[in-house]
């Protein structure tokens, strides 16, 4: 350590120039894996928020909340524990306002999934016509008690309260009654909802042509999830595969261009575990170094960033990925090590 | 006792053609409290010679022994440790970390915990002998090249070993550092016992040796010029 802390101190502009790289590293990587969990969240976030373990499905609908369709009978008896929901896509219209997509799911009021919206401003659906947004329309430029349209039709729905995080597939939610998801699918006859979950992880409806699948199941199989978290994961992993390179071969150089002072040190009977630890605990010291500079840029980087932008940080999962960072600047510090082993103090004597 | 004992060493560098043979039968005692000059030309194989007594290189056959112990065949370690506390260097090219001070040039000695070394007050007065007792916040690159040699010599003798083996230790001196440096070496040997072996062309430091060596084309002289003797 304390050979390390007095070459950095010395070496200001080279392990400086480490340090930015190693930050500028950090960086990317945080920002990145700060960006694929925003837009992980952007596809679960509302199902997130329900606390649901189980979810039955019609069997032809290919997992999709969208393309299930369940009737009463289907439906079945259902505890406290279990909610009916209708889900469908819908283009909300409004004067002075684009048309934009949206999801619209019919809850009903006195089961969990309406009970477990949380309001940001206004007050629940009180009937077929109010809708809950997120607040994705409120930054759109909606305001409580703007009214709608949905699809073709001619009815109008009021917006009567605002929640927050409520998105599906990248899409916001508006959250009505089960008798506005009724409304919008008129023409399919005797339909009573989408789906029913389920707090309770054992509950499965064997009712004919529904299916009940495990939370992860459903979420996995949300159209283009999968492919989108594996590409970001893939990103991530090939990030930290090059970045180990990297930081390795800077640090051998780094090492290597030290050498012939280690023969001195050999010489003068420092033993090689002393310029081991100085060769590792100055490694250590730059990552370190360079990881704070990547966090504080990173939290700079995310309250300048405009709400539109999906990111969302979470410790657990930057802070794993910050130790994996350390861990490949510890191996990047050890691959020297054997050159420092090695050095031969008889080739500083003589001259 | 001779502190330091070297018995029929011989180095060969190379093998075939390339083969050279640099040191030939060297049989060689320092003793604590004597100054030993060995002197040679450039090429004769001093620092070779040096580097063996010092255990850095083994030699191709022969044996160096530190105060009666048999010292070129130990394990790696167990000679780090002698030399650390027994032997104090001093390069030819004086080397100093670049990116410690001076003052820090010793404190990395107490790092490694030596089994002794000077007390501050000991190590103050070899700084004033050696007058580098201001230099002491400054980096070697800020010093000239006298000045860092007599730094790489208080390095040397801060772990207060038993035996100094220095590799021209005057080379970048003027006349009058010579004689101070001599006086030095001469009082750490007289005074403290120490076995001090110099290697050198610098005829300026005969005037405080007890023993002058010849070393020629390899050979060590056998009409060496002891002074204790004549
Ligand atoms: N590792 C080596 N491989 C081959 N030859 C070597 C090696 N080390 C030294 N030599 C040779 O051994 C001879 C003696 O070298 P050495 O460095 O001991 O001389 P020296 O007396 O210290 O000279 P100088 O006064 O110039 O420092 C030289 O001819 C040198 O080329
Ligand atoms: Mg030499």
């Amino acid at each position: 350590m304390f050979l390390a802390l007095r070459e950095i101190k010395k070496e200001k502009v080279r392990s400086g120039l480490i340090v930015a790289m190693i930050a500028l590293i950090g960086y990317l990587i945080f920002i990145l894996t700060g960006l694929a969990l925003g837009l992980a969240q952007q596809n679960t976030d509302a199902y997130n928020s329900w606390g649901f373990q189980n979810v039955s499905l019609s069997d032809s609908a290919n997992v999709d909340m969208r393309q299930s369709f369940m009737t009463k009978q289907q439906v079945g008896h259902l505890s406290k524990q279990e909610a009916v929901v209708g889900q469908t896509s819908v283009v909300a219209k409004a004067k002075g306002h684009a048309n934009s997509v949206a999801v619209l799911v019919g809850t009903k009021a006195n089961q969990f999934v309406a009970k477990s919206i949380q309001l940001t401003s206004g007050h629940r659906s009180k009937n077929q016509y109010q809708v809950v947004a997120d607040e994705a329309f409120k930054q759109a430029g909606y305001e409580l008690g703007d009214q709608i349209k949905l699809n073709d039709g001619q009815h109008r729905y009021t917006i009567v309260g605002f929640t927050k995080n409520a998105k599906m597939n990248v899409a916001p939610v508006l959250y009505g009654q089960l008798s506005t998801w009724h409304g919008l699918k008129s023409s399919m006859r005797g339909i009573y909802a989408s789906a029913v979950v389920s707090k309770n992880a054992n509950y499965r409806n064997h009712q004919s042509g529904v299916k009940t699948y495990s939370k992860q199941t459903f979420i996995n199989k949300l159209p283009g999830y999968t492919a989108q978290t594996m590409t970001f994961e893939l990103m991530i992993g090939f990030l930290m595969l090059i970045s180990l390179i990297v930081i390795a071969v800077f640090l051998y150089i780094l090492t290597l261009q030290k050498l012939p002072n280690y023969a001195v040190l050999r010489v003068q009977g420092v033993p090689s575990r002393i310029l081991v630890g100085a060769t590792i605990s100055q490694s250590l010291l730059l990552a370190v170094g360079g990881l704070l500079i990547a966090t504080v840029l990173t939290i700079a980087t995310a309250l300048a960033m405009p709400a539109a932008v999906p990111m969302a940080f979470d410790l657990p999962i930057l802070g794993s990925v910050g130790f994996g960072l350390l861990l490949m600047s510890l191996l990047g510090g050890l691959v020297p090590v054997r050159s420092v082993l090695k050095v031969d103090p008889v080739s500083v004597i003589g001259g | 006792m001779a502190v330091l004992s070297i018995k029929h060493v011989n180095q060969v560098f190379g093998t075939g053609t390339a083969r050279v043979q640099v040191l030939h039968d060297i049989s060689f005692e320092a003793e604590p409290g004597t100054l030993s000059l060995i002197m040679g030309p450039s090429g004769s194989g001093k620092s070779t010679l040096l580097t063996i007594a010092g255990g850095l290189l083994t030699p191709t056959s022969g044996s160096v022994s530190l105060a009666g112990e048999p010292y070129s065949e130990r394990a790696r370690q167990e000679r780090d440790r002698l030399r650390l506390n027994e032997i104090g260097f001093v390069l030819q090219a004086y080397h100093l970390l670049p990116y410690l001070t001076v003052a820090d040039q010793f404190k990395l000695v107490d790092h490694i915990k030596p089994k002794t070394h000077l007390t501050s007050a000991e190590l103050a007065s070899l700084l004033g002998t050696l007058g580098i007792s201001d230099l002491i916040n400054k980096y070697p690159g800020e010093l000239s090249g006298g000045q860092q040699q007599r730094v790489a010599i208080a390095r040397a003798l801060y772990p207060d070993p038993a035996v100094i083996l220095a590799d021209e230790p005057t080379a970048a001196l003027d006349g009058e550092r010579v004689a101070t440096v001599g006086r030095l070496f001469r009082q750490l040997a007289v005074e403290r016992n120490k076995a001090v072996v110099i290697v050198t062309h610098d005829t300026r430091l005969m005037a405080v040796a007890d023993n002058v060596y010849q070393l020629q084309d390899g050979v060590l002289s056998a009409n060496q010029i002891s002074k204790s003797e004549s």
